[in-house]
């Protein structure tokens, strides 16, 4: 049902569409029931001139039942999303697959950088790319994610995924997630954080494995743009250092 | 009969009164917001960091701005929203201006709003940085006159702004970053690309703090 109002792009967002059609099913189905129930009663008991109105303390075993069916009815429907919830949030939160790649995820008043694992998939070396407000995924990957904040309290919601964790500063908390469906899809900032979070938008990118390698190799801090740019920082500082021993 | 007469007569005289009031109000309200220019309005949501009187804050790191020009202003507001300027991953209090520029939907928005900055009275700040040497931030500041004039008053022609009524840690910090190339290091940064080599000749942070003592004293 939600996925015609939103795609889904991540291998748990049908788990979790599954749970919230249950949850709107069941309780729209009891909601209709009983606001059917009530309508009837009203219209079908309504005054009348020629009956005289009784007052009812329910106290009877039979009168109770009309209470008690419903209520134990609905307590097992209670325990079924409950089982079905636990089962949810140990598979995406709880359980984690084996990553095949990494990704580091700093948010901040009012922005959100990315730190891709480049071409080794791992974070922490010199290959990695920072992009703030773009993230860049490959289809049928498993990811895990280090989340941190510069700052504030701030959540990291990928409508698509069906993925919302807050960040705390001070912490790194981990997750995962394994895009399914290639696309541009938005990222937002689902904790109030200030006057600007309203507009704190990314950019998710889920790519074919050949366009992130394309994407990596072009962005790679060895590339022939970004090495420019340290070729010119080098150049920089050296005419520096020959302009100080100069005079 | 005479009673409910006065009644009525009462009501209706209140009735009439409150229309008049009511219309009143909406016009002066109206003549007040055709007076009150776009600028203005716009400044509202910079008001949260930069202070309605332009001044800035040091608590949340923002610079004044009322010292500036409104070609500056328009030029600072366009490199934000294009990431040119405060695009950085390190830039934290750059890349907060990121959204806030993005508010500015069309150029005109940006210059209404650069007009009514401009237009704030600015005044010199306190100094906050101890340590730094005037004296020896003048011989520094040599390189610096070219374009932001030996008053440090800035130059439009040459896109360099104002020096003057400007927080000294602000420009501490915009050395540093120019100097690590967080700032001026985009491709698409022109000025900045001026900036960094002109920061290359700052040895270490003693000169930054020596020449930014010196810049302060300018504004007295």
């Amino acid at each position: 049902m939600l996925e015609k109002l939103l795609p889904a792009a991540s291998t748990y967002a049908k788990d979790i569409d599954g749970l919230f059609d249950l949850i709107t099913y069941l309780v729209g189905f009891w909601f209709i029931l009983a606001m059917g129930v009530f309508f009837y009663l009203v219209f079908r008991y309504r005054r009348k001139p020629s009956e005289k109105a009784q007052y009812i303390t329910g106290e009877t075993h039979k009168q109770k039942l009309a209470i008690e069916v419903p209520h134990y009815l609905i307590l097992l429907c209670d325990i079924a999303i409950l089982v079905l919830t636990f089962i949810v949030w140990h598979h995406v939160k709880i359980e984690k697959p084996p990553a095949e790649d990494e990704v580091r995820i700093v948010g901040q008043q009012w922005a959100w950088t990315f730190y891709h694992s480049g071409a080794d998939g791992l974070l922490g070396t010199d290959d990695d790319i920072a992009k703030v407000n773009e993230l860049h995924v490959k289809k049928d990957t498993v990811y895990h994610y280090k989340l941190e904040s510069r700052d504030v309290m701030h959540s990291f919601s990928v409508p698509v995924f069906r993925l919302k964790q807050d960040t705390i500063p001070g912490r790194i908390i981990e997750g995962w997630f394994e895009p399914n469906k290639t696309g541009e899809w938005d990222i937002q900032c689902a904790e109030m954080c200030g006057v600007a979070h309203g507009i704190m938008a990314a950019r998710i990118f889920i790519e074919t494995e050949e366009e992130h390698a394309a994407w990596i190799a072009a962005n790679s801090p060895n590339s022939a743009d970004t090495s420019m740019i340290a070729k010119n920082e080098t150049v920089l500082e050296t005419q520096a250092q020959e302009d100080r021993s100069n005079g | 009969m005479k009673v409910v007469k006065s009644v009525r007569s009462l009501v209706s005289q209140m009735r009439s009164s409150l229309i008049v009031g009511t219309l009143l109000t909406v016009g002066a309200a109206t003549g007040f917001s055709q007076a009150d220019s776009r600028g203005k309005q716009l400044y509202v949501n910079c008001t949260i960091c930069h202070q309605a009187d332009g001044g800035g804050s040091a608590l949340l790191e923002a610079p004044a701005i009322n010292n500036l020009s409104e070609k500056y202003i328009v030029e600072q507001l366009k490199k934000f929203k294009a990431g040119i300027r405060g695009g950085h991953p390190d830039d934290i209090t750059g890349l907060r201006m990121l959204p806030m520029a993005q508010t500015m939907v069309t150029e005109e928005d940006m210059q209404a709003v650069a007009a009514y900055v401009a237009s704030l009275p600015s005044s010199s700040k306190e100094p906050t940085i101890e340590g730094g040497d005037a004296t020896k931030g003048q011989a520094a500041y040599a390189v610096c006159i070219a374009c932001h004039q030996p008053n440090g008053i800035g130059n439009d022609l040459l896109n360099s702004p104002s020096l003057i009524h400007q927080y000294d840690w602000y420009q501490l910090a915009q050395l540093k970053k120019f100097k690590s190339g967080i700032r001026g290091a985009d491709p698409r940064d022109i000025t900045g690309a001026q900036m960094r080599p002109m920061t290359m000749t700052l040895v270490d942070e003693q000169a930054m703090k020596d020449v930014v003592a010196y810049i302060q004293t300018l504004s007295q």
